[in-house]
């Protein structure tokens, strides 16, 4: 079964296209990469599937229906975004942070319920930051920043989950940290997007990748078959080596240093 | 949750002092002046710090107060004008020029596509200079009207009320507590924009249609507040950092800590406007003169 069908979608900032003709789906439990070079028009296509932009032309349907029909607040409970970077203004408590994922379930004025906490409750195990649950969000490090952030997705209680790029800042241990959690996640039967820039990350963790470039689709399919030296040199303009994974039927990217 | 409590009290307090305290003797009809002072105090104070934090809420923009959006100033220059026209001050005036310039920032902001967020701050600074100019222009071209358009610009709670304008001043304070619940309706939307637009949009918030409300029903509430009181400065600014300050940064406690804070300060400053000189003079030069030290201390601590 599809959750996603994106189908034929047009965007353009002013007069410049950034999503020409972009057309992929996501089976329901499938772990799918979004990979590409800058500005390939990645995280434009998030945004879309989340309803921060609006395509020009083209269709999306999200469990079939489409996403214009279906209300903001539904939507976020079917679909929870976490954006590459987030600046917190206001200095909460991570606790009243991931409380406010649960937004999309509280009309105004309503006080959170139960379930509202025990979500919260759940969300904070889940991501590994209830011993943080007390401390201002501004005193953690990006790493603990950001599985709170995943916390907040996750206790939207969604169907559906959407990542840009969630470990390009982090250190070895956090990024770690981050994609086991999405993969456990993914194993229990969450539909996961994620946009990467790590080729080795998406290639080891991704069931399907789906590689953009210049606001179009270059190519989709499994790591296997997609990541290979002729692409990546067509598409990154780079010379590359790829090496199986040691433990994993996976391709592995490694740079060639010039005259070496 | 209690710091409520003695903030209350202060409050009290605020209003028992300005009934008694200033230069003329305690007679009943002294009383009745004073009494609506303290409601106007109220009033304007409440609403300017409320309505300040509701936009820094809404813009993530610590800065921002309720005159950058150029209603204050379509009020100060509506009002200007009824002055050079009829020679007072007559609320009607600065309420429509506060309306007229709301609707032009407005107009300007939605001209062409993007945020509508960003583009209706710039279009209210750049709107609240060119009032600032026309009201320039009209105090040169006044003459002994200059003065009242003085206390039109930095503010003045020396309305009386009577059985003349009873009514219509309860039916303006009626229709701000109405306009004010409305917008505390969004007091999870103020939290969790202060994360950013993304996710506010990830959330299920429509960012453009909430800019507008906010937009639309601040402008509203602030040319109520400034046709009645004139144009009150620090009070919408630095009231929600001190609300903030202590009653953290969740707006379901600090948009009406804000509120009572603002309506004490500005009863405070108004007391102080009364009685440190033989003539009064303006609250608004009141309120900044004693509120920058204040906020610098406790910004300290």
């Amino acid at each position: 079964m599809e959750t996603i069908k994106v189908k034929n979608i047009h965007f353009s900032y002013d007069t410049k296209d950034v999503i020409k003709n972009v057309s992929f789906s996501l089976k329901q439990g499938e772990f799918l990469g979004i990979i590409g070079p800058n500005g390939a028009g990645k995280s434009t296509i998030l945004r879309i599937l989340c309803g921060i932009l609006k395509p020009k032309t083209g269709e999306i349907i999200i469990f079939d229906k489409d996403i214009n029909d279906i209300n903001k607040k539904i939507l976020a409970q079917k679909i929870a975004f976490v954006p590459q970077e987030t600046h917190f203004a206001l200095n909460f408590p991570v606790e009243e942070i991931v409380l406010m994922g649960r937004f999309p379930y509280l009309r105004a004025f309503q006080r959170e319920r139960k379930k509202d906490f025990q979500a919260t409750e759940h969300a904070l195990m889940y991501a590994n930051v209830s011993q943080f649950r007390e401390r201002p969000i501004n005193s953690l490090s990006s790493g603990e920043r950001q599985r709170v952030v995943l916390a907040r997705a996750l206790a939207q209680e969604p169907e559906i989950l959407l990542l840009d790029e969630p470990t390009s800042h982090l250190d070895l241990h956090h990024q770690y940290a981050i994609m086991e959690l999405l993969k456990k996640l993914n194993a229990e039967g969450m539909s996961i997007i994620i946009i990467n820039h790590d080729l080795n990350l998406a290639s080891l963790y991704c069931q399907r990748l789906v590689l953009m470039h210049e606001g179009c689709i270059y190519s989709k399919g499994t790591p296997q078959s997609l990541i290979n030296e002729k692409i990546l040199n067509t598409v990154y303009k780079t010379e590359v080596k790829i090496i199986k994974h040691p433990y994993k039927d996976v391709p592995q990217i490694f740079f060639h240093p010039k005259g070496e | 949750m209690n710091k409520f409590v003695p903030v209350i009290l202060i409050f009290l307090l605020a209003i028992f002092v300005s009934i008694m305290v200033g230069p003329a003797q305690l007679t009943s009809e002294i009383i009745q002046l004073r009494l609506s002072r303290v409601i106007l105090g109220i009033f304007a104070g409440g609403i300017l710090a409320f309505c300040g934090g509701v936009l820094q809420g809404l813009f993530g923009n610590p800065l921002v107060e309720p005159y950058t959006l150029g209603s204050a100033s379509g009020a100060a220059l509506g009002g200007s004008i009824g002055i050079l026209l009829f020679g007072t001050i007559s609320p009607l005036f600065a309420f429509f020029g506060s309306l007229g310039i709301g609707f032009f920032v407005f107009t300007v902001a939605r001209i062409e596509g993007g945020l509508l967020r960003d583009r209706l701050i710039l279009a209210g600074v750049v709107m609240s200079f060119l009032c600032s100019s026309l009201v320039m222009i009209i105090m040169v071209m006044g003459g002994r009207e200059l003065y009242e358009i003085l206390y039109l610009l930095m503010g003045y709670l020396g309305i009386i009320i009577n059985a003349e304008n009873r009514l219509f001043i309860i039916l303006m304070i009626v229709l701000s507590v109405v306009l004010m619940l409305f917008l505390y309706r969004y007091h999870r939307e103020l939290d969790i924009i202060s994360q950013g637009l993304e996710t506010a949009a990830g959330l299920g918030i429509d960012i453009q249609k909430f800019s507008v409300i906010i937009f639309l029903i601040t402008s509203l509430l602030i040319g109520l507040t400034v046709s009645l009181v004139g144009a009150i400065g620090f009070v919408g600014l630095v009231i929600p950092h001190i609300s903030k300050l202590l009653f953290g940064p969740k707006h379901l406690y600090n948009l009406p800590a804000s509120f009572i804070l603002g309506a004490t300060f500005l009863l405070l400053a108004d007391t102080v406007s009364r009685i440190i000189t033989v003539y009064e003079l303006p609250v608004g030069v009141v309120t900044s003169l004693i509120g920058v030290p204040f906020f610098i201390y406790l910004y300290r601590k």
